[in-house]
């Protein structure tokens, strides 16, 4: 079964709805910032974030991205994701 | 009823009890939420600090207790004495810390043989029951003629810090998903660190609605020179679980990026050993601006995690209360 990086993202926008408890952020664009403005992601919800990847994925960002760098925006984690199923 | 000593000189140091005193209650009695403040008392408390007078507390409850109440009072005691000692002693070591003499000091319980037992054994402490102290604010011996800046500040330049060094301890060994390295340290090489002149100690304490967390995380940075003020070096970042999800750590960085750039760092510097566990302190740091430069790995497992300090600095959120906030 191949996943697109926009199946993923459709995925990843209900799970940050989900561990953050903000509806709005199902309607995000792909472009949004996970950290800082955008999303606003701290430790706790990137963590869980990342821990419901592996067990959805089975990919474990934060072992091979050790800059945490496909976390820049909603569509880098999607396509990190997707590239590596 | 304790008799109350008859000086004249001024009162340089207020030491209050907790139970029943400071607080409508008692601490270890109240389970899950701790008494309310008596809002009278702490007011005088505020009032006398602000006039540059020193307020310590001398309690037989743990040291928690006395975290909880200067939360309350938004400051931070000159000295705290928290244990089942007898008050009288309590109250000789504060002199000696403080460097006051018994005529300078008063006392404040609401236990009628604590007062009797502090007046009995130091004649020369003006000793007061809560009502009584609820006035002291108007009497001329808690009046300094004036009030300076500086003197404002006495109680926190007073404060003690070895005082932290167990709980630091604790903090080391305890804490993994938010430790940079996951290495316990010692209480000596705390108690080192704290007393050098070439460490900086940064401490977080942690207060809200549901209650006081007191000392929850701290960094140890190693001070930035006027030689080699290019780098500020973290060799230890650590904050309790309990403060995960509510932005604490993305405050302490958030405050070590601002006061180092404040103090002339063109660049800050967080070694980190990579686990599985402490993934949400490398979230944080990446968060907060910082990379790992390229092989920059040592064989420890250590990756040095930092970021320039020029242009946007995290923002330090507006809840954060800190002396000097940068």
């Amino acid at each position: 079964v191949t996943v697109t990086a926009d199946q993923v993202a459709a995925d990843l926008r209900d799970l940050l709805a989900e561990i953050t408890g903000r509806d709005e952020l199902r309607a995000i664009p792909s472009a949004t910032a996970l950290f800082g403005g955008g999303v606003g992601l701290d430790s706790l919800a990137g963590t869980l974030l990342l821990r419901q990847v592996q067990r959805r994925y089975g990919v474990d960002v934060a072992a091979e991205d050790l800059n945490l760098d496909s976390l820049a925006t909603l569509g880098t984690l999607a396509a990190f994701i997707a590239g590596r199923m | 009823v304790a008799s109350t000593a008859a000086g004249t000189s001024l009162i340089k140091c207020v030491v209050w009890d907790i139970d029943n005193t400071l607080l409508d209650g008692i601490y270890l009695e109240s389970g899950e939420q701790p008494p309310p403040p008596n809002t009278v008392l702490l007011g005088v408390v505020r009032e006398l600090a602000g006039r540059g007078v020193l307020q310590a507390v001398a309690s037989k409850n743990p040291p928690e207790a006395a975290g909880y109440v200067a939360q309350l009072a938004g400051l931070v005691f000159a000295a705290t004495e928290c244990g089942w000692d007898a008050k009288p002693d309590a109250l000789g070591r504060i002199a000696a810390r403080l460097g006051v003499v018994d005529a300078e000091m008063a006392f404040v319980d609401d236990d009628m043989l604590e007062r009797a037992e502090v007046a009995a054994s130091l004649p020369g402490v003006l000793v007061l029951t809560p009502e009584d102290a609820a006035d002291a604010a108007s009497w001329p011996r808690f009046s300094p003629p004036v009030v300076t800046a500086e003197a404002r500040h006495r109680g926190e330049l007073y404060d003690d810090p070895s005082a932290d060094v167990p709980r630091l301890h604790e903090l080391s060994v305890r804490t993994h998903q938010l430790n940079s390295v996951g290495e316990p340290l010692t209480e000596e090489e705390l108690g080192s660190m704290l007393s050098s002149t070439g460490h900086e100690v940064t401490t977080v304490r942690l207060a809200d609605d549901f209650g006081d967390d007191g000392l929850v995380g701290a960094a140890i940075g190693v001070r930035v020179t006027a030689a080699q003020q290019a780098e500020l070096t973290v060799p230890l970042v650590m904050m309790s679980c309990r403060a995960l999800g509510r932005g604490t750590l993305d405050a302490l960085l958030a405050w070590l990026c601002r006061s180092a750039a404040a103090a002339g760092a063109a660049r800050i510097q967080v070694p980190c050993r990579l686990t599985e566990r402490n993934v949400p302190f490398r979230m944080a740091l990446v968060a907060a601006g910082f990379r790992a430069e390229p092989g920059s790995g040592s064989p420890d497992g250590r990756v040095l995690f930092s970021r320039p300090l020029a242009g946007d600095l995290p923002a330090m959120p507006d809840y954060v209360v800190s002396p000097g906030r940068p």
